[in-house]
Order: C-alpha cells, then sequence, then structure tokens
C-alpha cells in the first residue's frame, strides 16, 4: 500500500518540499531565536515567533494551543517531540519548574520519572523521524503511534505502530493473545493503515540511567496483514481482478448506486491499476527507496 | 458493574481526551453498554470509517489556518496571590462570572484553572503583586510548580469542558461560603491538588448559591486505567451521583 494522497497537488507539493529540508529549517530557526521549552507534567510547551511557529506547523512537532495572545504562538509537544528537538537535532533547551535550564540527565530523569517505557517508545519515534517518516500519536486508534510519509494536511497515514520490547518485561503488553492481535489488524484494515510493529532489543550494557542507553538498543521493524486465501487463488492478475473484485464488491454492499455491472466504474478501476503498472520504473525505485526503512 | 466507553469529539483540535463512565450492571441482559455521543460513529465498517479518519486528520493544522480568538471588549481585572494559589478578581466584566470563580467574604477568587482559562481566551489582564502583568508564560510555569493545587493534565480537561459549555468546579471547594468560620481552611483546601470536579451541564440559568448536584464527578486518570478497587472507592465518595473517569493523551 503506497502513500494515500490527499488531492492531486500534493504529491507534487511534497516531492518540491521534502520533510527533511523543513526539519532543517525548523532546526536552525529554533537555534537562532534561542526558543525554549517549558516541562509541564507530560508535556513540553513553547512559544514561538512567527517564523518558527510556520516551521513548527509545516515540520508537524506538536500541536498549536489557540489562545489570545498575538505576539507569540504556543505550542505543546509530547516527551517525544521535545526530547528529539532537544537531544537528536539539539535546538531546543528546555526549563523545569524553577525556571532553570535542565541538562540532559536532569531531562532524562524527569521524563522516565512520568514515563517509565518512554526509552523504548523515543527509540521507535527517534527510528523513523530519522527517516523522514511523520510520526504523531496513535492513541486513537489504540496503538502507540501513527506514521505519515508527509504532513497530515496533504498525506493520510500509512501505518500504525505498535512499540514492543523483548522478553518477559515488555513494556506494553500488546499482541500477547490472538484477540488483540485480531482487533489490531481488523481495525487497521478498517482505516487503511498497515500494522507496524517496532521491536526494540537491548543489548548488553542497557541502563535506563541515561540516554546513553538508546545507542544501546536497535529496531526492528514488521508489518503485520491480514492475508484472505479466497482472494489470492489466481496468481496472474492477482493486483488487477481481485482488487477490482474486491472494491467492486465494497462498493456493491455500501453504496447503492454502484453496481457490479457498472461498466464505468470498472473501467476507471482498470486504468487506476493500469496507472501503477506503467509507471517509470526508474520513477518507481526511486519512491520505492524514499519508503524504505 | 460495567464500563462504558465513550469518545468525545473534539471541539478545536484533538487533545486526545477520551471518558469513562460506570454504570450499573443491567440484571437482565448483563450485557456491556456501549455508548456513542458522538456523530461519526465507531462501529467500524469498511467504508464507513475511512470518514472518521478523515475526520481525525483534517484537524491538523496548516500555516496560517490556527484559528483566531474573537476579541473581547469586557475584560476583567484580577491579582494573583501566591500564598492562597488563587487570583482575587478586582475588576469584574462579562458573564462569564456566572460559572467561574468562587465566592469568599462576598470577594470573588479564581483557582489556577479557572485564571488560566481565562487568561488564555484574553478574558482577563492578571497583575502580580507589585502591579505587573503576568503573561501565559508565567502562568504555565506556575501550573508547573504545582503549589496551586492543580496539574497539566487537569487543566487541559478543565479548558476542555469549559470551551465545551460545562460549568466545572472543584470536588470539596464550596462555590460560594458567607460566614468566616471554616473560610481560611477552604480556602487552603485549594492549593492541595485534586484529580476529582464537580461537573454540571452547560446551563444559562447556573447559580453558584444554590448549584445543586453536580451532573456528574470526573475523575482525571494517570497512565493506567483505574483498578476495580480505585472506581469502587471513588464510587463511594460520590454519593450517587455519576462518576465519569477522562484520560489525556500526549502528542
Amino acid at each position: 500500500m503506497g502513500p494515500r494522497w490527499k488531492g492531486k497537488d500534493s504529491e507534487a507539493r511534497a516531492l518540491a518540499e521534502p520533510m527533511s529540508e523543513i526539519v532543517q529549517q525548523l532546526q536552525s530557526c529554533l537555534i537562532h531565536s534561542k526558543t525554549r521549552g517549558l516541562l509541564l507534567g507530560c508535556s513540553v510547551l513553547l512559544g514561538a515567533g512567527a517564523d518558527c511557529m510556520d516551521l513548527l506547523i509545516r515540520a508537524c512537532f506538536g500541536q498549536p494551543i489557540i489562545t489570545a495572545e498575538k505576539d507569540k504562538q504556543w505550542f505543546e509537544l509530547s516527551l517525544e517531540e521535545s526530547f528529539y528537538l532537544f537531544h537528536s537535532l539539539r535546538c531546543l533547551e528546555i526549563a523545569g519548574e524553577d525556571k532553570r535550564l535542565k541538562n540532559e540527565d536532569e531531562i532524562w530523569q524527569y521524563i522516565i520519572s512520568k514515563k517509565p517505557a518512554f526509552p523504548y517508545f523515543y527509540k521507535a519515534y527517534s527510528h523513523l523521524r530519522d527517516k523522514n517518516w511523520v510520526v504523531r500519536s496513535g492513541f486513537q486508534y489504540g496503538v502507540d503511534f501513527v506514521a505519515y510519509h508527509y504532513h497530515p494536511a496533504l498525506v493520510h497515514s500509512e501505518y500504525a505502530i505498535l512499540v514492543l520490547s523483548e522478553g518477559s518485561d515488555d513494556v506494553n503488553g500488546r499482541l500477547n493473545v490472538w484477540s488483540d492481535l485480531k482487533c489490531m489488524v481488523r481495525l487497521c484494515g478498517s482505516v487503511v493503515k498497515t500494522l507496524l510493529v517496532l521491536r526494540i532489543n537491548r543489548s548488553d550494557g542497557y541502563l535506563a540511567v541515561s540516554p546513553l542507553c538508546l545507542e544501546k538498543c536497535n529496531v526492528e521493524e514488521y508489518t503485520i496483514t491480514r492475508w484472505n486465501p479466497e482472494q489470492c487463488r489466481e496468481e496472474k492478475t492477482i493486483n488487477k481482478r481481485t482488487g477490482v473484485c474486491r472494491m467492486v464488491s465494497r462498493a456493491c454492499n455500501n453504496n447503492a448506486k454502484m453496481r457490479v455491472g457498472d461498466v464505468k466504474y470498472q473501467e476507471e478501476i482498470a486504468q487506476d491499476n493500469g496507472q501503477r503498472h506503467n509507471a517509470d520504473p526508474e520513477e518507481e525505485k526511486e519512491k520505492l527507496e524514499k519508503l524504505k526503512f | 458493574m460495567t464500563i462504558t466507553l465513550i469518545e468525545e469529539s473534539f471541539a478545536t483540535h484533538t487533545d486526545g481526551l477520551s471518558v469513562l463512565e460506570t454504570k450499573q450492571i443491567r440484571p437482565i441482559t448483563g450485557i456491556v453498554e456501549i455508548e456513542d455521543l458522538t456523530s461519526s460513529s465507531d462501529g467500524m465498517s469498511d467504508l464507513e470509517v475511512t470518514s472518521e479518519e478523515l475526520n481525525d486528520e483534517e484537524l491538523q493544522y496548516t500555516s496560517g489556518s490556527i484559528p483566531k480568538l474573537q476579541f473581547r471588549k469586557d475584560t476583567s481585572k484580577a491579582r494573583w496571590n501566591a500564598e492562597m494559589g488563587m487570583a482575587k478578581v478586582i475588576e469584574k466584566n462579562g458573564k462569564m462570572w456566572i460559572t467561574i470563580g468562587i465566592v469568599r467574604r462576598g470577594k470573588l477568587y479564581c483557582t489556577i484553572e479557572e485564571t488560566l482559562f481565562l487568561a488564555e481566551i484574553g478574558a482577563h489582564h492578571l497583575l502580580d503583586v507589585g502591579d505587573t502583568t503576568l503573561f501565559l508564560k508565567d502562568l504555565y510555569e506556575k501550573v508547573a510548580e504545582g503549589k496551586s493545587g492543580c496539574c497539566w493534565e487537569t487543566f487541559k480537561v478543565y479548558r476542555h469542558l469549559k470551551s465545551l459549555g460545562y460549568i466545572v468546579g472543584r470536588y470539596g471547594v464550596p462555590w460560594t461560603m458567607k460566614s468566616n468560620n471554616g473560610c481560611n481552611s477552604a480556602l487552603q483546601g485549594t492549593t492541595k491538588t485534586s484529580a476529582v470536579s464537580d461537573i454540571y451541564l452547560p446551563n444559562s440559568k447556573f447559580r453558584k448559591s444554590p448549584p445543586g448536584d453536580p451532573s456528574f464527578m470526573l475523575y482525571v486518570t494517570r497512565a493506567y486505567p483505574p483498578s476495580r478497587n480505585e472506581i469502587e472507592e471513588l464510587e463511594r465518595k460520590c454519593n450517587g451521583i455519576p462518576l465519569k473517569f477522562s484520560h489525556v493523551d500526549h502528542g
């Protein structure tokens, strides 16, 4: 399943202005303006000027808080987002309740006290962000994160992400029973996302006492999808015909206007499938490279 | 006992709040009741949910699309009292004071969450002891200090419900108190953090004296869903008033 763009121009806009460039501009802007965040519960608040505000929105970090204040736009960032700006991009300073700037260890200790499983979630978050995926909370879907190919205003999220850790002290307690697995796969199918599992493996010397532990673990990725044997019996025309059958039957059940014998609809689907197959191989390869982890 | 999961639709952006309610189990069917308060249903048929997903994802802001608040001409004035952890209202303007603020000895005070909410919407001008203006940054820092009886998560729930028109009061803090006795202890109670609030449905005829019983009580949960013991203990305190639980997601 490739990215589902919203609107005709979205993909072109994304190619013209890659996310990596926007994040780089954000990094420079935050360093230049010496923006500092405030630790508040399990969030970090920061007040941004006009330049940084624009880049924070375009790079999709944090949620704007709607206030009457005119000279500043307040944003609320998650712990993962703020630590990424602080630790990986080194462009944000963070203060505590005493208004004093905190160093890396102090911030780490604060975050761990609020969220003991943070190292695993952060490893997963930074792993995807480093590859220029836009990563947001997956709470609404009952998962840990959702990943977008680009800004959520231009594209639907492709992956629903669960973070698991190895061994018996699995931090999330997910996918340990078939009912949970079935539930997640069904949910993901319904919202047109692929379930992506990021398993965080710890190597020797892992201790959660400092951010150095992040270097002592690696990420293993795998997707879980449902395979339907009824729809995959014919290998040759697997993409065209079964794709058409599935979509037409769905349309048939759920939309009174579409009929199985609706020639125009079938032609449109066939054209669409044809387009995917006739695409320039070099261009496709480039796109696939970008999508790869 | 059954637990009912209710998904709220979000007025402005996705705060990631969800609310749980406890109800008595039905003696006849014993079926877990699933209630849907939103128009975008959670009953997942394959094509329908795509539109729900669109609703969720459309709430992402693009540059220049952040809504601006309406300019208010009736702004009030209040002075922050650090010892009390509350602001004393000096000039009272606008109708919001019907449902905000507590009255003690004829004076109006507001809690940190009320103060911050009003400051965010530009409804009042806040001063410090020396008459210096306090900005949002200063108020966020006061919430971070944790000395005024409200943490950030509790404030987010407060702000979300107030924005929807609900009337929110702190559990155990009376809206009005005329006599001097017990006045100080009631105000002292405001500096301790309490995760429970009294919630009244939106009501233009709300009166602080007497407010009547709340429509329901709300407990802001932490990292994990409440245990059975916690639920039972809280229900006992509620004395028959319905209890709901809220969870705040971050990011």
